[in-house]
């Protein structure tokens, strides 16, 4: 990797940018900021940053639009401010593509932390090739031709549709994987509303994969959003 | 209820029989010199009177019971049913036809009453029965609405508690950070120019969380009604001079134009309250207009017992239908042209400013400015009583505190 990581931040409250901006810069990332959507967007054609850091509520072209345009002509990972009684627009910038969300008043670790671990996700080799056999990630080792997986070195028996969500989850590590988006990927688009078939198979696969079921640290619980697959360290 | 109405109808044929056997009687006693017509006349009112009050069919028994009576107590031969002259059978006849069509069409002319009233009735029922459907609906989607405008007032405040304290959050964890860094030993992260910044953002949020919390305070206290206000004479220079100094930090990019008409009069208001109104009006004029322009503050007689003040910038302007909402609570107009930047303030200082205008029984309005460019803020105030006690005025309402 040549050169410092670029961060746009695009927010509509200059206070809260000049902060990032020193906050982030502080930290070895070169940053740009803009006021709104469209420049926002336009800032992201001109620079192509590394990663997009944007609030939702904004005047002119809001951060659901900049999340939608964005995503159809990149993959760089977003991370959305959001504050507490936005949660309808935050689910909705999750469903469009977005990574991964803070919600307002944030400190400055928790931000950084999603940022490197957005971009570290993003530059992770491979995650989206095709051809590859086999998955490695963390505590799982996953054959995808013999459907063999092992956790911290075990070997577990899942049914095909509890293979299918550890492997989909394995894929997004990291990432806030919203209801919808995981009921649309595994069961199709007729499903999107069926919360509750989720809940069953994702307690299943805690059940296999857990070593305590009931404090999960693979697949945690982001509240009346979705999960979050952390594979933990190999 | 079917009960009562069959009592009514043999009411109603008790009595046509009573009535007649009664009017016969009474004429009868009256005497024989009475002549045919006169005793058909009163037997036929009597139809008639049967018949309105209690219908047809009564009626008819009336009508068939007075022949009889008028043929056997009234007509040659008497007592008995024969009739002697042709002549008496026609009058007979003709009584009988009278008194039945007479009965027939007058219990008509009352069954239409009845039904005409009954369906009045029934119109007034119906109607009533809208109306409180209407009211109950309109009652249902005003307190909707009024939740709805909670909702967003809510939302608005939050979102207004919620913008400085993020900076200061976000500020104050990394000078956090950099302190915790530099125990821990690690190489210093900022350096004093951002250090600074930070700090510079906190100060600068904390005053803005400060003065959007007293414009609530404020607010609230205007809208309870319990805004005070302590009247003196004052001068309207004065009180423009103070609200010029306070806006000094605000307007060095701006040129000031002042123009006070020559002999004012002084004015019986509350100043510091009159000279928060002249602040925030220029105040949105330094937000509003290109840096370098002019603001032009005016204050002039307006009648025998008002003055009026103004301010005017060279603004974007203000929507002719956004010149009332402008004075809503927390709404805020985005300007035109600079999108770079949300619009600015906290959308309290002119609710609050026409609060403030309106305790002293004022008006306040907005026109375009001068040559139809711009804004010009317009407000006026009553000159006050030379006469009045200063206690009289004291304050807008008296609420007892505990």
């Amino acid at each position: 990797m040549t050169g410092p990581q670029k961060i746009l931040v695009v927010d509509d409250e200059p206070q809260l940018t000049r902060v990032l901006r020193t906050g982030l810069k502080s930290r070895g990332y070169d940053v740009r900021a803009a006021a709104d959507g469209l420049a926002g967007f336009e800032a992201f054609n001109d620079w192509h940053p590394d990663l997009v850091i944007t609030d939702l509520a904004m005047p002119n072209v809001d951060g659901l639009e900049l999340c939608r345009r964005l995503r159809a002509v990149s993959q760089v990972p977003i991370i959305v401010l959001s504050a507490k009684g936005e949660e309808k627009t935050k689910i909705e910038a999750l469903d469009l593509g977005a990574d991964d969300f803070v919600t307002k008043p944030f400190g400055i670790d928790e931000l950084l932390a999603r940022v490197r671990a957005s971009l570290r996700r993003a530059n992770a080799p491979g995650t989206s090739e095709t051809t590859k056999t086999v998955l490695e990630s963390g505590d799982f080792h996953v054959d995808l031709e013999s459907r063999e997986i092992t956790v911290r070195g075990n070997q577990i028996h899942l049914t095909p549709k509890e293979f299918d969500l550890l492997v989909y989850f394995i894929k997004h590590a990291g990432k806030v994987l919203t209801h919808r988006t995981l009921l649309a990927a595994l069961w199709g688009g007729n499903y999107v509303e069926q919360n509750e078939y989720l809940r069953v198979f994702v307690g299943n696969l805690r059940k296999k994969i857990e070593a305590e079921p009931t404090t999960p640290r693979y697949i945690l619980t982001e509240p009346w959003i979705g999960y979050r697959f952390d594979p933990g360290e190999a | 209820m079917r009960r009562s109405v069959l009592d009514q109808r043999w009411a109603g044929y008790v009595a046509a029989a009573l009535s007649v056997l009664a009017l016969t009687l009474v004429l009868k006693i009256v005497g024989d010199h009475l002549n045919a017509a006169t005793v058909s006349l009163a037997l036929l009112l009597n139809v008639l009177f049967i018949a309105t009050r209690w219908g047809s069919l009564p009626a008819l028994l009336a009508s068939i019971l007075a022949m009889l009576c008028f043929n056997f107590f009234f007509l040659p031969p008497f007592a008995t049913f024969n009739i002697a002259a042709t002549d008496n059978w026609i009058s007979l006849l003709a009584f009988l036809l009278t008194a039945v069509t007479a009965g027939q069409l007058s219990a008509r002319a009352k069954k239409r009453a009845e039904e005409a009233e009954l369906g009045k009735r029934e119109i007034e029922r119906l109607y009533a029965e809208l109306r409180d459907a209407f009211e109950r609906a309109s009652h249902a989607e005003a307190l909707r609405q009024s939740e709805k405008l909670k909702s967003a007032l809510l939302d608005a405040v939050t979102h207004d508690l919620r913008t400085p304290l993020t900076s200061i959050k976000a500020s104050i964890t990394t000078l956090l950070d950099e302190v915790r860094g530099r125990v821990n030993g690690e190489p210093p992260a900022l350096d004093a120019e951002s250090k600074v910044e930070m700090m510079e953002v906190i100060d600068e949020e904390s005053d803005r969380l400060n003065r959007f919390i007293s414009g609530l305070i404020e607010l609230a206290r205007i809208e309870a009604g319990e805004l005070q206000l302590r009247r003196h004479w004052g001068a309207v220079d004065e009180i423009i001079s103070a609200a010029l100094a306070r806006a000094e930090p605000i307007t060095r990019e701006h040129r000031i134009e002042v123009n006070i008409e020559k002999g004012l009069p002084g004015v019986r208001v509350d100043e510091r309250a009159v000279s928060e109104v002249v602040y925030t009006l220029i105040d949105n004029a330094a937000k509003y207009s290109p840096k370098g322009s002019t603001i032009r503050i005016t204050a002039q007689r307006a009648g025998e017992q008002r003055i009026q003040m103004a301010v005017e910038d060279n603004g974007e302007g203000i929507a002719i239908d956004l010149r009332e909402r402008v004075f809503d609570k927390f709404f805020r107009a985005t300007r035109d042209g600079d999108i770079s930047k949300p619009p600015p303030g906290t959308g309290m200082g002119l609710a609050i400013a026409k609060g403030i205008v309106e305790a002293h029984e004022g008006r306040i309005w907005i026109e375009s400015g001068t040559g139809g460019k711009g804004t010009r803020v317009v407000f006026t105030l009553p000159i006050g009583d030379r006469n009045a006690f200063e206690e009289r005025e004291y304050s807008v309402s008296h609420i007892e505190r505990t």
